[in-house]
């Protein structure tokens, strides 16, 4: 007797499933906006990075940062964004002195801090990839959650807005 | 313990920490069935976002939380044949004991070498900073042990190695 | 010392060497036979001549059947003085270690033979387990011997390959630098051997090869040399063994040890009996 359909997942054809796009409101921005924003705040933290003013330019690359999956045409333009925005970030991240570190961290915003948060676990869960080093990050994660607390952590677990 | 993997160490413990915030809940798919929801990843507004933490490419930890259990993999560093054959030799080992270890997984996570399930039960009947203390002491340890078992693996080759040697010099 | 008495008893070693003891006619003759794999290819090396020069009249004309070689032993004409009767009961022991000895010794004569014409010995090949053989080979300066020795699991290869490489290193230790010469090679068999039909090329074999220079088989150690090359191989498995032995215990040791960390964490569960007012005692369900 054929029993595959005892493995059909018949819930997905239920009226209430409950559908990704539902647990979370999507990106409000055009594709292209995010990867024009993108561009230019790259530029803009190299200039901060130049004048050494590390907190406002953590401050630029996190505030509005581009989250959600991707689900439309322009899944490879998001990605191209979201790599660029890790990058930059990093570059940040590693230029920074390490004692300089939980000095920049307080002068953050909460949100920022969680934005953050999200992008050290990103970083982390891409090693090998690029100039990620667990080390810097792991320095970072540590400072952070020092400042910020366990709930930080939290919601960086239950924030749907995925990086 | 070492200084490289002390941050390392923190940064697994202060997530597990976070992740470790359990409570029953039924399953909303079966009536009257209370499952892990990490393992039956049936209704995904339970899930939560899987987080990694590695030191690099081989030494990473997986915590996958949900609202009734989490599931921690561990990556345990491997730098030659050896090493992979300890470690695969000792988590098997200590797998085929999982019933006593009440948390650890039968089988590790594809991509990982060890597995820890943990349900609200478990942080019910147990104090959590303990169990944390557990997985970290586990992380600490088992390096500890595979190295010192590839050093006794060669002391104990060489020792053979001469002692033969020596009685064939003619 | 106590009478004789009828036996008849069978036993192996770990090469599947059969030896059967018995008391086939009376009970003062022991009849002692030897059952070996490689009886044929011995033979061909003058296995026959080291027997006769080491047991002499002891040797049977009537080999046992199914048996390869048979030794008659009358009591009555064994020595009586502690000593000889020790030597005696020794050297009857080494029957196989004797038999296995033929290709050495004719290696090592060939050697000599060579030292003056030159050339190459003939390459001696004794399969003496199933899977596992031995070869010997003579030339003017030296003799090789190569073993092929099987892993049969993934542990035991890598066990295997950590015990090889240290005999191959162990020469760089002046002390014992003029101990002979140890390749080692997984998998590929070395140029000696490469012509030899039907050799296996998977990842759990292994060759070791031995160099003897001269020094090695000087008639005052050859007789050790050959019974301590004979050996390597239980030598080697039987240190594997060990180490697995080893590592089992240890793990076992640290597995109790996170037992008990995990214990810890368990909370202590009140064992009080609770009773009601009526004297009745509180179950739980």
């Amino acid at each position: 007797m054929d029993t595959a359909f005892r493995k059909i997942n018949i819930d997905i054809y239920d009226e209430d499933v409950l559908q990704d796009s539902e647990l979370y409101e999507a990106d409000p921005r055009d594709p292209a906006e995010v990867l024009e924003d993108a561009k230019q705040r790259a530029g803009m933290v190299r200039s901060l990075l130049a004048k050494n003013d590390i907190p406002a330019a953590l401050t630029v690359v996190l505030e509005n940062a581009p989250y959600g999956p991707n689900v439309d045409d322009a899944k490879a333009r998001i990605l191209v964004v979201d790599i660029m925005t890790l990058q930059t970030l990093l570059t940040i991240l590693n230029t920074t002195k390490s004692a300089d570190i939980p000095g920049v961290i307080k002068s953050l915003s909460l949100d920022t801090q969680d934005t953050l948060m999200k992008y050290l676990y990103k970083g982390m869960a891409m090693p090998g990839w690029g100039d990620v080093s667990g080390s810097v990050l792991l320095g970072w994660h540590e400072k952070l959650t020092e400042v910020a607390g366990v709930g930080c952590i939290v919601r960086t677990m239950t924030d749907r807005r995925i990086v | 313990m070492s200084n490289v993997l002390r941050p390392y160490l923190a940064a697994v413990r202060s997530t597990l920490t976070a992740a470790l915030t359990l409570d029953n809940f039924a399953s909303q798919v079966v009536e009257r069935h209370n499952l892990p929801e990490v393992e039956a990843g049936t209704s995904k507004e339970v899930l939560l976002n899987p987080l990694t933490i590695s030191r690099n490419e081989n030494e990473r930890v997986l915590i996958e939380p949900s609202v009734n259990s989490i599931r921690l993999s561990i990556s345990i560093k491997q730098a030659d044949e050896i090493e992979r054959i300890l470690c695969n030799k000792f988590t098997r080992f200590m797998m085929q004991r999982a019933e006593s270890f009440i948390v650890l997984r039968r089988k590790p996570v594809p991509g990982y070498d060890i597995s820890f399930l943990i349900t609200n039960t478990h942080t019910e009947t147990m104090l959590k900073h303990k169990i944390v203390d557990f997985i970290i002491q586990f992380m600490e340890e088992v390096d500890k042990e595979i190295s010192e078992m590839k050093l006794s693996l060669n002391a104990r080759a060489r020792i053979v190695a001469e002692s033969y040697l020596t009685a064939l010099q003619g | 010392m106590s009478e004789p008495g009828s036996l008849d008893v069978v036993f192996v070693d770990y090469d599947n060497v059969r030896f059967h003891l018995s008391t086939p006619e009376r009970k003062t003759v022991l009849l002692l036979s030897m059952n070996i794999r490689c009886w044929d290819e011995l033979v061909q090396y003058g296995a026959l001549d080291i027997l006769k020069r080491e047991y002499g009249a002891l040797l049977s004309s009537q080999t046992e059947p199914d048996y390869n070689v048979s030794l008659e032993i009358d009591l009555e004409q064994v020595p009586t003085d502690p000593e000889s009767r020790e030597a005696f009961v020794t050297s009857l022991a080494l029957l196989k270690r004797n038999a296995l000895a033929a290709p050495f010794e004719r290696g090592f004569a060939t050697q000599k033979e060579l030292d003056s014409s030159g050339g190459q010995g003939e390459l001696m090949q004794i399969h003496y387990r199933d899977e596992e053989a031995m070869y010997i080979q003579a030339a003017p300066d030296r003799v090789t011997v190569i073993f092929s020795t099987v892993f049969r699991e993934e542990t035991d290869r890598i066990f295997g390959k950590v015990f090889l490489q240290e005999f191959v290193d162990a020469r760089r230790q002046p002390s014992i630098q003029n101990a002979p010469q140890v390749l080692y090679s997984n998998r590929d068999p070395p140029l000696e051997i490469r012509h030899v039909p039907g050799l296996r090329n998977s990842e759990d074999i292994g060759y070791v090869t031995f160099v003897l220079f001269p020094r090695h088989f000087a008639p005052a150690v050859a007789s050790t040399t050959i019974s301590h090359i004979q050996l390597f191989r239980d030598y080697l498995h039987y240190h594997i063994k060990c180490s697995k032995a080893y590592m089992h215990s240890r793990m076992r040791y640290r597995v109790t040890e996170f037992q008990k960390v995990l214990n810890r964490a368990k909370t202590e569960v009140a064992t009080t009996e609770r009773k009601t007012a009526s004297g009745r005692t509180m179950v739980s369900r």
